[in-house]
């Protein structure tokens, strides 16, 4: 990621750590990543940079500092905020915005991914009758399911069908957008091109077009939800809940009527795991799906909204009095902040 | 049994052998422990291939190169040969399980020195029965090199634990004392396959410059004046990265980087690309060359200096497979040699380092590679001294390597003679016009014939997204050519 990217990530109303963006992209779930990135509206980046190092947007971070786009705000952990001209920066710039990324950490976006590169090449394959040609570099377990998708597939008619789909669906994309990734595909006669091959070709990064990449699979993905789409079977299994089968295990119970402690003791987990099960699933599934009222009642939310700021972004359990941290526990405080972004985000308002 | 050459048609569809190979697979059909020493290109893995075809059981590769690993066994599958995998530390862990727990279904099993070198591997090899075990790049055994492995140590004690299996070691590069060497560290007897190592139609030429600017200035000119396609070696990821960009702009080629640091995804991309000939120019480090056979090469430029003679003679010698005039060309600037002799020296242990690890190995960590050797060999009890003697062996080994490569660029008179006779061979007589340009002497593109000719500025046809995608979706009629 160059700083032009990370210069993408940041705000003029909301100083953002870096580390946190750092961790969304290597896919470092913890409930403080998780709540800042909701907080950011960066939860789209989860797993999107595995192949970062720790510290690997430091370099990018100060480049944008030197360029006096961005500030340093010494907080426990370094902040980043941007200066007016890198507000200017970021619109003159014409950022590629994905229009489908609340749906990204529901879709396993990189299996997603090699299973279309590799289903795409295959099929271009036998529809021009090449015998031997090399396939993509993938794993076993993407090489077994395309095989078996293809076999299980109707051949005759898989090249059309698929023709059909990948353009209704790239359709609804800018044109930009569908063109970088048709030129990504590979197959018959067509290595493709590499995303930095494309960012040359396009003036943007190499970042930008990964998003645009992501943007068109999410979309394919999307039509493969429907049953007789030719890539259901490929596609449709990788849309999951965002959430860990533990953690929705612990919603379930919590669902069923049980305290946080019995569900610790049935479920034979620490009492602080119960919370982070129960925080990660507030921050990724929508507000309906959460009992938030069961959990916070009236009084509690009454007494604290009293107390605290107004921007949730300025909250710090810390500075509650003593008296008042002895009654109300920090995942009592977290899941209002939780609740509150949501409840303001449906109402409309926003708290950037 | 069918005769050899029968087995290669029917396998192949070649009906000769290349040289060297018809001897190794003789002496291997007469169960003789083989060492081959074969030119890059020469075909080396078509020996194992076809024996195992010929063998039941499974036949064993050991290489030490990951990336070459992979390359191979996709290729094997794309030549037809199914019942094949690599287990390496890029192997996730429940692909590694799912292969282990079906190894018998396996006839070509390619491993990492240090998977086999894990006891739950190698009790798992042990169980099946093995037709040949293949060490590939066995000169790596007794070289000290980025693609060192200490476990390749080990390969010869852990041949006999899997029973003293038939043996094949595979090298491009070996003079008469590594030969030695490899023979005594796989305890073996082997009987020595070794072919004409020189490539006449590949041109040597070496280059002195005064400095870094003049060096490019002189990359730059080559490669706007010589015939396409050419591959420009870096022995750093990032300058192979810029000088891609920055000659793409320059000479308006096709040009792009090749290195290790790339996904697989673009490593694969590149390599078709180039193999297609929609790229005309690949900067690159060591990590190209392994997985490609693409012929018509016209040149290979080295703009760092190498560290060895031996891989500066398996890079530069992916020129002209087709055997057409090619041209192989070592740039050279004043204290270039400082540059291999740093990484030899931050890829080895100081004294300190050693003497400190031994007292306390606990307050290391694992993530320097300097340490996971020391950590080897202290796990195989091997002692301090013995360490500390080990090293500056390899050192001075290694520093011995690179004295030879400044000599072949030093050599005032022919390349090709001081090249062939560091690996015990004659060289012809040498011809100024066809042999070689030593430094001073210029080397004439026009009379090689590899002047580019100003080709016709090719615009791609840039159809639209559906007109491509209906392109790799369905098959067009045919369209005549031109
Ligand atoms: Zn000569």
């Amino acid at each position: 990621m160059e700083a032009d990217d990370l210069l993408q990530l940041l705000s003029s109303r909301q100083a953002r750590r870096l580390r946190v963006i750092e961790n969304l992209l290597r896919g470092r779930r913890t409930v403080s990543t998780l709540f800042w990135g909701q907080r950011y509206r960066l939860l789209y980046l989860l797993d999107l940079g595995k192949a970062l190092t720790r510290g690997g947007l430091d370099g990018p971070a100060q480049a944008l500092v030197d360029r006096q786009l961005a500030t340093w705000e010494a907080e426990e952990q370094p902040q980043l905020r941007l200066t007016p001209a890198g507000v200017a920066a970021q619109h003159a710039a014409q950022p590629f915005v994905p229009q489908t990324a609340v749906l990204w950490p529901q879709l396993d976006i990189n299996a997603a991914r090699k299973r279309l590169l590799l289903g795409v090449q295959v099929v271009s394959e036998y529809q021009h009758q090449t015998k031997r040609y090399y396939p993509l570099a993938t794993d076993l377990a993407t090489r077994q399911l395309v095989r078996r998708w293809f076999y299980q597939s109707d051949r005759q008619q898989l090249g059309t069908a698929l023709q059909a789909t990948l353009t209704r669906s790239l359709a609804r994309l800018p044109e930009r957008v569908a063109t970088v990734t048709v030129a990504g595909f590979t197959g018959y006669q067509q290595p493709g091109l590499t995303n930095q091959q494309l960012a040359v070709r396009w003036q943007t990064t190499a970042w930008q077009v990964y998003l645009m990449h992501i943007e068109a699979v999410v979309t394919i993905a999307q039509a493969a939800q429907v049953a007789t789409d030719p890539l259901s079977g490929l596609l449709g299994p990788l849309w999951t809940v965002p959430v860990t089968k533990s953690a929705q295990a612990t919603l379930a119970a919590v669902q069923a009527g049980g305290t946080l402690d019995q569900i610790a003791r049935q479920r034979r987990i620490k009492p602080s795991t119960v919370r982070e099960h129960l925080l990660e699933a507030a921050i990724m599934l929508p507000e309906a799906a959460f009992p938030y009222e069961r959990l916070l009642p009236a009084t509690t939310q009454r007494t604290l909204l009293a107390l605290l700021p107004a921007a949730i972004d300025d909250w710090t359990y810390t500075d509650l009095a003593p008296a008042v941290q002895a009654k109300i526990d920090f995942f009592t405080f977290r899941l209002l902040a939780i609740w509150q972004d949501k409840r303001g985000d449906s109402h409309g308002k926003s708290n950037g | 049994m069918e005769s050899l050459t029968a087995s290669l048609e029917r396998v192949f569809g070649y009906t000769t052998f290349r040289a060297g190979q018809q001897a190794a697979l003789t002496a291997l059909e007469d169960q003789k422990d083989t060492l081959a020493v074969l030119p890059t290109g020469a075909g080396k893995t078509l020996i194992y291939q076809l024996y195992g075809y010929r063998h039941p059981g499974c036949v064993l590769v050991v290489s030490p190169l990951l990336a070459l690993m992979n390359d191979q066994v996709d290729r094997m599958r794309v030549a037809g040969f199914r019942q094949v995998a690599a287990v390496t530390s890029l192997t996730s862990f429940t692909e590694r399980q799912e292969i282990l727990a079906q190894l018998d279904q396996y006839r070509f099993l390619f491993l990492s020195p240090e998977m086999l070198a894990q006891p739950a591997v190698l009790s798992r090899i042990q169980q099946i029965s093995l037709s040949l075990l293949v060490v590939d790049e066995a000169h790596c055994i007794v070289q000290w090199g980025p693609d060192f492995r200490p476990e390749y140590l080990l390969l010869g004690a852990i041949r006999e634990r899997l029973g003293r299996p038939l043996a094949l070691l595979l090298t491009a590069t070996a003079d008469h004392t590594t030969r030695i060497e490899i023979a005594k560290q796989m305890r073996v007897t082997p009987t020595v396959v070794a072919e004409p190592i020189d490539r006449p139609n590949v041109f040597l030429d070496v280059e002195t410059v005064a400095n870094e600017t003049e060096k490019r200035e002189r990359l730059l000119g080559l490669v706007s004046q010589l015939q396409t396609p050419g591959v420009v070696y870096f022995s750093s990821k990032q300058q192979a990265t810029d000088t891609a960009s920055w000659l793409q702009e320059q000479t308006g080629l096709a040009v792009a980087a090749y290195h290790a640091g790339l996904s697989s995804e673009d490593r694969f991309k590149i390599q078709q690309q180039f193999m297609q000939d929609d790229l005309a120019v690949i900067c690159a480090t060591s990590a190209f060359g392994m997985g490609i056979d693409k012929n018509d090469i016209r040149f290979v430029i080295h703009y760092h200096l190498p560290a060895d003679l031996g891989s500066y003679v398996q890079e530069m010698g992916r020129a002209g497979r087709d055997g057409q005039t090619s041209v192989a060309i070592l740039l050279y600037a004043p204290g270039d040699e400082r540059l291999p002799q740093a990484l030899n020296e931050t890829n080895r242990p100081d004294d300190v380092t050693i003497r400190r690890f031994y007292a306390t190995p606990q307050h290391f960590s694992l993530e320097e590679p300097g340490i996971r050797l020391l950590t080897f060999y202290r796990d195989h009890g091997i002692s301090e001294p013995a360490v500390h003697a080990l090293f500056e062996r390899r050192e001075r080994e290694r520093r011995a390597a690179l004295d030879r490569m400044v000599a072949y660029v030093r050599e005032p008179t022919c390349l090709r003679q001081n090249w062939l006779t560091a690996f015990d061979q004659t060289a012809p007589d040498h011809q100024a016009k066809t042999c070689c340009a030593p430094g001073g002497q210029d080397l004439d593109i026009t009379a090689l014939g590899l002047r580019r000719t100003p080709a016709e500025a090719v615009t791609a046809p840039n159809s639209d997204w559906q007109t491509q995608l209906a392109g790799l979706l369905t098959a067009a009629p045919a369209v005549p050519e031109g």
